[in-house]
């Protein structure tokens, strides 16, 4: 635990709460805009501000913007030397790469809390909505939790690797692209590939497609398939974790 | 000319045409597989020239969704070099000033992006004709198409090269690409003259074809607008770059 809050004290003054507030709030914003800009109200209420809110951004941003948080934790490692600094400490290269995982899981989770906070915000004040957020997509946001881990490690371990700030994000741009078409034409198996555990688990208990082949089909929330992307997620940290942990000990000091 | 043979010999070891790479297949492949799935080979003979549209359409989608953040990745692993090696005091030293070097860079990813931006179109057309589409290829609003969606990646393009060599933190560069792509794919619900401040907002903007209740039509592309953007960019970006030139490092 305490070598995560040294994550977040390096990560003062570093602008990563823009991330995690201004995408989730943009996200529900974009997409509740044509509503608010026609003035007319939501058809299936709650439903649709959330399908509206979570779409766009479980397929497309979400694992980019988890990207950029990887890429600002390893930032400060990659400046000034402090790789070698960092590589010639006592700790453990494991705990290393726990702990910055674990300081983007904990950020993720949080845009995730903002957008949940923000569709309950704009269904109450703007769109004067009854009632409260259906829990469906309160357990569907607990597992969008769970799924970020394994995105947060490997785009954790990409950022260990990349010098650049820039590659990783468009690196996790176009696995979500592949991984999401891989789900818009129902291969399943692809559940396994992190940017679509994640994927899958934003459209969870959402009814956005009957069997269209536009979009694939999302499933609802049960024990079956809150067990699956629990499941896929321990064991792709685990894998993400241990392989990253092997690479960096035979990883040569950087001038 | 030397300048930008020395920016063409950076971008080997900062991979960039790989991620030039990405911002070519990412549109094609999107858009083939959206024209796939809308049902485009069960129309391939429709006399009205749905399979076109779908293509036109999907690329317009696809250029929005993709070239904000890539676009801003190729600029950012560009600049973020001299940042990170101290590159623009060292060319300062030997007469080359940032100014010039923007522009250089501008004038190297521009050819790239450029080629690109051609190559998705033809290939996308390639990809038609070899599906079997029997209409004939509306010509003109495909090089319409592409000859503005050029003007507003170029733009895009300069508008990050100034952001990223300015502001060393790439976190904000990236930032703003993705509040970019959020303009590019739901500027169509703005106002137009809100769209029209920013770069991005012309993604949106210059859609080439759209559904209109069922029917899926061509759209005007503004051209005035297009060529105001490029002028209103080349303006913008030379003064700005002058002003780097008379920059202390």
């Amino acid at each position: 635990m305490r070598y995560v809050n040294i994550e977040f004290i390096k990560l003062q003054r570093s602008l990563a709460w823009a991330v995690v507030i201004l995408l989730p709030v943009i996200a529900v914003a974009s997409g509740s805009m044509s509503s608010l800009a026609a003035d007319s109200g939501l058809d299936d209420g709650w439903h649709t501000l959330w399908i509206r809110s979570i779409g766009f951004y479980g397929m497309a941003l979400l694992p980019v913007g988890i990207a950029i948080l990887a890429s600002l934790i390893w930032r400060t490692e990659h400046r000034n030397g402090n790789w070698n600094a960092l590589m010639s400490t006592s700790v453990p290269t494991s705990t290393t790469v726990l702990s910055k995982t674990a300081a983007v899981a904990v950020l993720s989770a949080l845009m995730q809390i903002v957008l949940v906070l923000t569709v309950v915000g704009f269904g109450k004040i703007l769109f004067d909505l009854p009632g409260m957020l259906p829990p469906q997509y309160l357990m569907s946001s607990v597992l969008v939790i769970i799924a970020c881990v394994p995105v947060a490690a490997l785009q954790s371990g990409l950022s260990t690797f990349f010098r650049s700030f820039a590659a990783p994000v468009a690196i996790a741009l176009v696995a979500t692209g592949i991984s999401t078409t891989a789900l818009l034409v129902d291969i399943s198996a692809v559940i396994a590939v992190p940017y679509a555990t994640a994927t899958y688990a934003t459209q969870l208990g959402t009814s956005l497609v009957e069997a269209s082949n536009t979009s694939f089909d999302a499933a609802g929330i049960s024990v079956g398939t809150a067990g699956l992307v629990a499941a896929v997620s321990s064991a792709a940290t685990a894998v993400i974790v241990i392989v990253t942990t092997w690479i960096l000990n035979r990883s040569d000091t950087r001038a | 000319m030397r300048l930008v043979v020395n920016e063409f010999a950076k971008m080997r070891h900062l991979r960039v045409g790989a991620l030039v790479l990405v911002l070519l297949t990412g549109v094609v492949g999107l858009t083939a597989f959206r024209g796939l799935a809308s049902g485009m080979t069960a129309q391939l003979g429709d006399p009205a020239g749905f399979p076109w549209k779908i293509l036109l359409a999907g690329l317009g989608f696809s250029a929005g969704l993709i070239s904000p953040l890539v676009i801003a990745a190729i600029a950012s692993r560009q600049v973020e070099a001299e940042h990170a090696g101290n590159g623009w005091l060292l060319s300062a030293t030997s007469g080359v000033t940032p100014g010039r070097m923007c522009r250089s860079k501008f004038l190297a990813l521009g050819a790239l992006v450029t080629a690109a931006t051609v190559l998705q179109s033809l290939i996308l057309i390639a990809i038609g004709f070899g599906l079997g589409i029997t209409s004939p290829l509306p010509l003109e609003h495909w090089l319409g198409y592409t000859a503005a969606v050029i003007v507003v990646n170029l733009a895009v393009l300069a508008a990050h090269l100034l952001l990223s060599s300015t502001i060393e933190n790439q976190l904000v560069c990236m930032g703003i690409a993705v509040i970019g792509l959020f303009i590019a794919v739901f500027g169509s619900a703005l106002p137009d003259w809100l769209a029209m401040l920013t770069p991005w907002g012309y993604y949106a903007l210059t859609a080439p074809a759209d559904y209109i209740g069922t029917d899926l039509v061509y759209l005007d592309i503004p051209y005035l607008r297009v060529m105001l953007l490029g002028l209103v960019g080349v303006c913008l970006f030379s003064l700005i770059t002058a002003r780097f030139d008379r920059r202390e490092e």
